[in-house]
């Protein structure tokens, strides 16, 4: 699955504002230790600039390290070790430097390096150092807080695009099925039959019925009996035998012992489709279609056979239609996924005239 | 009376055509319904009726070509018919006809809306406001650009055409014109013409449509080797090309390509 992260500059952009964010809440630490430490000493101004120096050279020294070293986005003990090394590392650094700074800026004498192992100086370094750590500790809170809000976003925004490819393909799916073409037709001749001869309108809406149920309803890991098939294919072919009159003939054959055969559904559909809408309607005098099913060694063979207008020279393969071209295409990949070498489908022209389509695939029944 | 000609090959539409357009406009006489293009064709010429109204998709010949070869046969006193498409569903075409001089109905057919073109085929009888041969020219060419392109159509390079046990290549560039005749088409360069076996309705969305423009139902030049179109008393329109002695007809409905800026 593609990962949803921000370009490059946008993720820069977003580190410089954490921290801007979390820069502020050290120098708080900062303030409230040299409250903290005025309480016992005295001298308010004093502490609090030497330690908002400390806080900021602290800051500086942990932040860049983490944001150099620390890389991973959940802390382990690995990254807690390095950061503890990074705070022991910028305690005394970050003492000696931030109260050297203030030495200078207030013009009053501060111990030199030398004067640094007295349990005075160590106690507060130690000091120092327990104020970094509840910076890092609190910033580190801030983030996971914020990491977890993203997160849910993201999530969020990969369940719409999953749903909404979800629903793509259904569409393109149910497109391939059922062309708008062939339901409006469909429809047309209804509401004109109402009109013309209810008793045959009634007849086409069962017909319509039961081809959009076995259409619509199935789904695609689905199997079903040929004898099921062999009745929806029965309900289109009855449909378009209302609508083409009498250009359009079909016969469909299944031979008793094959009724439980199973099969995938949506397999031999498309075909059928392909039969009228290429081979017999657009041919003047129309004519035949023929389904039948036999068993050749252990395989099922189904032929749908028409005598329209064929496949026609063209220039390489026929252009990719609409329809019916989409369905047999799904089709020859849905066996492929399914049986691999153990099934096929062809093509060919038939004899004297028209298509022959054969699937081959393997023979299994119902327990 | 004005008189009409349906052509749809579903007979239950054809014939509920008929009765809800009667029940709208009893003056009207439904002189005959045509099952399929072909026979629209020679019913529309030899009965010469007012109006059209033509299915898109038939068997033989869809509407719009119906139409086309009428423009191109139709001659004598009466005028063109007025012509009403009919179509169910097809996204692309209807796009077409929003911007068309032509009216379309969608099937299955509402009666308010045929009623509508009903007013509006008898305003323009009554005014005789005849249509130009351009406007469909016009519509078609949209229909062509909107008409969605297979995948296997790439813009063809090379003409391949069987000459004996050969197979002669053709650069598409040097083809003058191409020329339907039944089912095959006869290539043409300047000094060459060979026959192939493919309909000129497949063979046209893979040529460069700048270059080689269908300029009537059998005939496509390539607008680079027409050197003059000259247009004789009767208004009809013929092509000079270079390179050949054939001086191929233009159609009415394709005028439109000749004429000065």
């Amino acid at each position: 699955m593609a990962s949803i992260s921000p370009p490059i500059h946008q993720q820069r952009r977003a580190r410089l504002r954490r921290v801007l964010t979390d820069f502020p809440l050290s120098i708080g630490i900062s303030a409230l230790l040299a409250c903290f430490i005025s309480l016992v000493t005295g001298r308010f101004l004093e502490n609090m600039l030497v330690s908002v120096l400390i806080g900021i050279v602290a800051f500086t020294i942990v932040y860049g390290g983490r944001l150099l070293f620390i890389k991973r986005l959940v802390w382990r003990l690995r990254e807690w070790a390095m950061f503890a090394a990074l705070a022991v590392l910028a305690a005394p650094v970050a003492h000696f430097t931030g109260l050297y700074t203030a030495g200078l800026l207030l013009g009053i004498r501060t111990p030199t390096l030398a004067e640094y192992p007295s349990a005075d100086r160590i106690s507060m370094i130690v000091f120092t150092f327990l104020g970094t750590t509840l910076m890092v500790v609190l910033i580190r809170n801030r983030e996971r807080m914020r990491r977890a809000q993203e997160e849910q976003a993201e999530a969020h925004l990969r369940a719409q695009i999953i749903e909404r490819q979800a629903l793509q393909a259904q569409l393109r799916l149910l497109q391939a099925q059922i062309e708008p073409h062939m339901l409006f037709n469909t429809l047309a001749n209804l509401q004109g039959l109402i009109a013309l001869d209810p008793a045959r309108a009634s007849d086409m809406l069962d017909q319509l019925i039961q081809y959009l149920r076995a259409t619509l309803s199935v789904s695609r890991s689905e199997t079903t009996t040929l004898e099921q098939e062999f009745a929806a294919m029965g309900a289109y072919l009855g449909l378009m035998g209302v609508r083409m009159g009498e250009r359009l003939r079909y016969r469909l054959e299944l031979p008793p012992a094959l009724r439980s055969a199973r099969l995938p559904t949506m397999l031999l559909q498309p075909l059928v489709e392909n039969a009228i809408v290429h081979g017999v309607e657009p041919k003047i005098d129309g004519g035949e279609i023929t389904i039948s099913a036999a068993i050749e060694g252990d395989s099922l063979v189904l032929d749908v056979r028409d005598t329209g207008l064929g496949l026609g020279p063209g220039l390489g393969q026929a252009p990719a239609r609409r329809g019916g071209g989409v369905g047999v295409a799904t089709s020859r990949e849905r066996l492929e996924a399914l049986y691999g070498e153990r099934a096929s489908m062809t093509l060919n022209p038939a004899q004297p005239q028209g298509t022959l389509a054969r699937l081959t695939l393997p023979l299994e029944f119902d327990e | 009376m004005t008189r009409a000609l349906i052509a749809e090959d579903e007979p239950i539409l054809a014939a509920t055509l008929a009765r809800t357009l009667q029940g709208l406009w009893p003056g009207l006489d439904i002189v005959a319904t045509a099952p399929n293009g072909v026979v629209a064709v020679e019913q529309a010429l030899a009965l010469r009726p007012d109006v059209l109204f033509l299915d898109i998709r038939m068997p033989g010949q869809s509407g719009l070509e119906v139409a086309e070869e009428l423009a191109e046969r139709w001659d004598g006193p009466a005028p063109f018919p007025h012509i009403v498409f009919v179509t169910a569903f097809d996204d692309y075409a209807v796009q077409a006809f929003e911007h068309a001089a032509f009216d379309y109905v969608l099937k299955p057919v509402s009666s308010a809306r045929l009623g509508k073109t009903v007013e509006r085929l008898r305003g323009a009888l009554e005014t005789r406001t005849a249509l130009a041969p351009d406007a469909l020219g016009q519509l078609l060419g949209q229909l062509q650009a909107l008409a969605p392109r297979a995948a296997s159509s790439e813009r063809l390079t090379t003409i391949r055409a069987a000459v004996g046990n050969a197979v002669r290549m053709i650069p598409v560039p040097d083809v003058v014109y191409f020329q339907a005749i039944d089912k095959y088409v006869n290539v043409v360069t300047a000094d060459a013409e060979a026959l192939i076996r493919v309909p000129l309705k497949e063979l046209l969305p893979q040529l460069d449509s700048a270059q080689f423009r269908q300029v009537s139902r059998s005939t496509v030049v390539n607008m680079g080797c027409v050197t003059s179109a000259v247009r004789d008393d009767l208004g009809k329109v013929m092509l000079t090309l270079r390179g050949r002695p054939e001086k191929p007809r233009v159609s009415p409905v394709y005028a439109h390509l000749f004429r000065q800026m």
